[in-house]
């Protein structure tokens, strides 16, 4: 392994920065410690491990104090009441046109290209796909025993008819009064179901004002 | 159409003169990302494109003004291209400038008055009536308050700014 030992040069360059520092040339913010650290990283092997220690304790030192001055400078960018102090001295325009002359920035946007093709191929892009139905077999059951299919003993016409002479001798009678007998829901459906036919057959009308059921006079 | 694809368009699109890129929210949207980490996702995808971009001279930046992401050239390209719109006019960089601190100092809007105050120079009036043209501040009704649009935001490194104004204090 060849044998490197830059630490004297780089102790060189710190004292050289912290004398600078102190002299208030420049300041620990302006200056980029990264090439010192970098340079210490790359050439450091165990030939030359106990000068570099001494040498990464100065670097330290000084990077623990441009945190420190970092710090300062933040507490100093909170205060906004610098801004407008800056303004009160009255710089003039030339002055404040140079603090901007570098911060300017031109945002990149294509205006003339017409982007349709990439918002539509984004939106099927982002749309989510779904899940191809699946159609899977059910199961059979084995059932035995025989299935037969119920059937009503009476037919619809001859049950609406049984409906029929049992509120016969109620009407006229409101609507309400129809049903005030009957509490079983599916029995209610029922009788409503033989009811609109009625209606719809003329067997019976529909007073819409009062109401009213009841049959037409012959 | 791939990932990139995606965040070049969203990040270059222009809806509006002051709305440039997207939010946060509209990439993840965009990308479909639903994870808990989307955040650090989010970072990691700006920072990967962002070392993509850079050897074209282009950089992800942030505007802090209205929270959209977006792209602009590097600041050697700026130079080239110009992008400073008041070249040859100090006067009305400087009311900007005076507008920009006033705003920043009382909540993001300011009165014509306080500018006045600040600038001590006639005309401010018509310069910021030049300034609501070009679009950098909208003023009410009653020519009361002032407040700035996103595109500040878009044009200055506001960062650098405050940083260089700081440090020109600091001297």
């Amino acid at each position: 392994m060849q044998y490197k030992d830059f630490s004297e040069e780089i102790n060189k360059m710190i004292e050289t920065i912290k004398t600078r520092v102190l002299s208030g040339e420049i300041s620990l913010l302006d200056i980029e410690l990264v090439p010192i650290f970098e340079n210490l990283k790359d050439s450091l092997n165990i030939f030359n491990l106990n000068k570099y220690s001494m040498t990464y304790k100065s670097a330290f030192h000084l990077l623990s104090q441009k945190f420190e001055e970092l710090r300062i400078f933040l507490d100093f960018l909170d205060n906004k009441e610098k801004f407008i102090d800056f303004l009160k001295t009255n710089p003039n325009d030339l002055e404040i046109h140079q603090l901007l002359d570098d911060c300017w920035r031109a945002p990149f946007n294509v205006d003339a290209i017409s982007l349709k093709f990439l918002e539509s191929s984004k939106d099927k892009l982002v749309n989510e796909k779904k899940e191809p139905l699946i159609i899977e077999p059910i199961d059979k059951i084995d059932f035995k025993a025989n299935f037969l299919l119920e059937i009503p003993k009476q037919k619809f016409t001859e049950k609406m008819m049984t409906f029929f002479d049992l509120i016969k001798s109620k009407l006229p009678c409101s609507y309400d009064e129809i049903f005030e007998d009957e509490h079983d829901q599916i029995k209610l459906f029922e009788y409503f179901v033989y009811l609109l036919h009625l209606l719809q057959l003329g067997k019976i009308k529909f007073q819409k004002e009062s109401n009213f059921l009841y049959l037409e006079e012959r | 159409m791939n990932e990139l694809t995606v965040l070049m368009y969203l990040l270059s699109r222009k809806t509006y003169k002051s709305k440039i890129g997207a939010t946060e929210g509209e990439i993840l949207n965009a990308l479909n990302v639903k994870d808990k980490n989307k955040s650090i996702y989010f970072q990691n995808l700006i920072n990967n494109l962002s070392n993509y971009l850079e050897p074209l001279n282009l950089q992800i930046r942030f505007n802090p003004l209205n929270s959209y992401w977006y792209i602009s050239f590097d600041p050697e390209t700026n130079e080239i291209i110009s992008a400073n719109p008041f070249n040859g006019n100090p006067r009305l960089a400087a009311t900007l400038f005076c507008t920009l601190i006033c705003c920043f100092n009382s909540s993001g809007e300011t009165t014509i008055q306080k500018i006045k105050d600040i600038r001590k120079k006639k005309g401010v009036l018509e310069d910021i009536k030049e300034l609501k043209r070009m679009g950098f501040v909208t003023i009410e009704k009653n020519l009361n308050k002032v407040s700035l649009t996103p595109l500040i935001g878009y044009l200055i490194d506001l960062e650098k700014l405050f940083l260089k104004t700081a440090l020109k204090l600091r001297k």
